[in-house]
């Protein structure tokens, strides 16, 4: 059945290719005729799987193109399907009719809720956590179910890369005998000492639960800690960025500077993330950083419009981290601002109508002289506009409507000198559509 | 100018999901009418002295912080029944309800799968609909003193019955923002609020 599986998967990639409709099918027929096909394939020897609350797609990516520029051959999930049909979809591509995937290299960004069923059928060499964070609350429910969900299937063999700056990633250490690579943040110009995050729950030692003490953070939960209680702490790993640039979108890992490929502290995170596991495939530094350098460039999204600045941060719904680094960033900044606020919709996965995640970003932060207006759109606006009151930002501040272009005017004629837009991913072209000067 | 104080218990630990919405919510229906509002978080270390508060606030949290707080708030029954007892304010959310069960005065079920739902309810306590979300590995059993009439049957003991209240206590599996959901059910609250203090107030002068 594993031959008739392989032909008729790879049949239906083949009439998805000629329809240009990339999809999870080919993945989800060839399982249906033989659900164990993934145990049965031959795997290369190196075999790299990417999960975490966010991040893991751009990671996937970075470390993905830096493999194919030094000429290897990659198999990667390059369209994003991170659960098993989409994966099993993106293998088949690349396997031949004998079940013999075609690569040098498996770089796959697994769902977390996935990552069991797909580590016992490919056994990865490689466990890339990017971060745990609070993510997806109706299907994710809280980190511990997902750091279980990731390490029930955990092979004594599998090298595990991830962040040292988060506490609760060190769990891996305290609870596993895996070789683990760890990367690190530096302490840099936007560090901070007190703690300006609420609704953070992982600043406890995994060890003995007593709240962690800082000496800095990096961003909410990331950054030099030490339990008061017993021997936990940080330290500092053979791979650390330092010299954080968000305006120019650098860092330096090993004195030498690199696009992180945005101006969002999770670019640069990420960046490190790819690094470390590149460094782990025994990549050169150097040639890390030329394909990095290369690879990164193309990500400054900011433009110029009516005189002023517009930044599309990219979020992701249901995940306030991700919106706690765009408000983060937004800070830094002292120009005068005005916000615009959007997404189409909160979740592609299900129904739920959950917008208890809204209440975990920090939207307080943004209560400040310097932020002019807050342009709420999309089918939310009503509650954006109920946060930001219950934030304590003035009503009169707050403009709502379903459709950006029909605000585009009052955007253009806002006083402010930038424009952020603090959106989900799925509206980021519309913000670039309604605001970019037309040509 | 009437004083709220307003007590939330182990904002640090139990923080799941938006959970402090509802002390946002509170606090600014009750200075909508003039009301001065005193939030103290308190913390894991904190001793906690009953008599000063008009509200206590507790949500939801991983396993282990709520195994924390129940050791620690354990030792403070006597003083929780008696803080019911004078009819002031306790409001329970999501999977801190079980907690509480300690205080014999509702029993808690754990059902065979964590409850992820939508809510669309009705509520004696105020008009209008409620809409909530649930998400939780504990519902409770008692089928009295409930608090919502759901549309679904994952209310308590898998009855469209939600909740369970005692005095000013209110308990409910909803989770997070439920106050900030349902300004109508906020309100209900800051006027209960308002006019409570306003009565101790008389009578202590």
């Amino acid at each position: 059945m594993k031959y008739i599986a392989i032909l008729i998967g790879k049949i239906f990639i083949l009439i998805g290719k000629i329809f240009k409709r990339g999809s999870s099918l080919p993945g989800k027929i060839a399982l249906k005729l033989d659900h164990k096909l993934l145990y049965q394939l031959k795997y290369p020897s190196n075999k790299i799987l990417i999960t975490g609350s966010s991040g893991k797609g751009s990671t996937t990516k970075l470390i993905a193109k830096t493999l194919r520029k030094e000429n290897y051959r990659v198999c990667h999930n390059a369209s994003g399907s991170n659960l098993e049909w989409g994966i099993a979809t993106s293998i088949l591509a690349k396997t031949n009719l004998c079940g013999k995937v075609n690569a040098d290299y498996l770089v796959l960004e697994c769902d977390e809720r996935y990552v069991k069923k797909i580590s016992t059928a490919i056994c990865p060499t490689h466990l890339v956590v990017t971060n745990l964070t609070k993510d997806q609350p109706p299907r994710q429910h809280d980190i511990d179910e997902i750091y279980t969900a990731i390490t029930k299937r955990l092979l004594s063999y599998t090298t595990i890369i991830t962040n040292i700056d988060e506490p609760y990633l060190r769990k891996f250490e305290l609870e596993f005998k895996n070789k683990i690579v760890y990367y690190s943040l530096a302490k840099n110009k936007y560090s901070y000492e007190k703690q300006i995050f609420e609704n953070l729950n992982t600043y406890y030692c995994p060890n003995c639960f007593t709240r962690l003490e800082y000496d800095y953070y990096n961003f909410e939960t990331l950054g030099k800690y030490s339990c008061p209680n017993c021997d936990f702490k940080y330290y500092k790993p053979n791979i650390i960025g330092t010299n954080l640039d968000l305006e120019k979108g650098t860092m330096k890992i090993n004195y030498e500077e690199v696009l992180i490929g945005g101006y969002l502290l999770y670019h640069a995170y990420n960046t490190l993330c790819a690094y470390a596991t590149l460094r782990s495939l025994n990549i050169s530094h150097k040639h890390i950083i030329n394909a990095f350098n290369e690879i990164n460039k193309i990500h400054n999204t900011s433009f110029v419009s009516h005189d002023k600045t517009f930044y599309p941060l990219s979020c992701k719904a249901e995940n306030a981290t991700t919106y706690n680094q765009a408000i983060f960033r937004t800070i830094q900044d002292p120009s005068t601002k005005s916000i615009v606020l959007g997404w189409q919709e909160i979740s592609r996965r299900y129904k739920h109508y959950d917008v208890s995640w809204l209440y975990d970003i920090e939207f307080e932060l943004l209560n400040k002289d310097n932020v002019f207006n807050f342009y709420c759109c999309g089918p939310d606006k009503d509650n954006l506009k109920k946060r930001l009151l219950l934030a304590g930002i003035s009503e009169d501040k707050i403009i709502t409507d379903n459709n950006p272009y029909v605000i585009k005017d009052l955007v253009m004629s806002d006083e402010a000198s930038c424009i952020y837009g603090i959106l989900n991913f799925d509206y980021v072209s519309i913000f670039k559509d309604a605001f970019k000067e037309e040509k | 100018m009437i004083t709220i104080n307003v007590g939330h218990l182990y904002p640090n630990e139990l923080n799941l999901y938006g959970e402090n919405g509802n002390i946002k919510a509170l606090k600014y229906a009750l200075e909508k009418y003039s009301v001065q509002v005193n939030v103290t978080n308190i913390n894991e270390s904190d001793p906690i002295d009953f008599n000063q508060y008009d509200f206590l606030y507790i949500g939801s949290g991983r396993p282990i912080f709520l195994r924390k707080a129940k050791e620690r708030l354990k030792i403070y029954k006597e003083e929780i029944l008696n803080y019911l007892n004078q009819d002031k304010f306790f409001l329970i959310t999501g999977n801190a309800l079980s907690i509480f069960d300690f205080l014999g005065l509702y029993e808690v079920l754990i059902p065979d799968s964590r409850i992820v739902a939508d809510i669309i309810g009705t509520s004696s306590l105020c008009n209008g609909m409620i809409r909530g979300f649930q998400n939780t590995e504990y519902l409770i059993k008692n089928l009295n003193n409930i608090i919502f009439n759901l549309d679904n049957p994952n209310g308590n003991d898998f009855s469209p019955f939600e909740g369970f209240k005692y005095h000013n206590l209110y308990v409910t599996s909803l989770i997070g923002p439920l106050l900030a959901r349902n300004p109508n059910l906020t309100e209900y609250f800051a006027k209960k609020l308002r006019e409570q203090k306003k009565t101790s107030n008389y009578l202590n002068y």
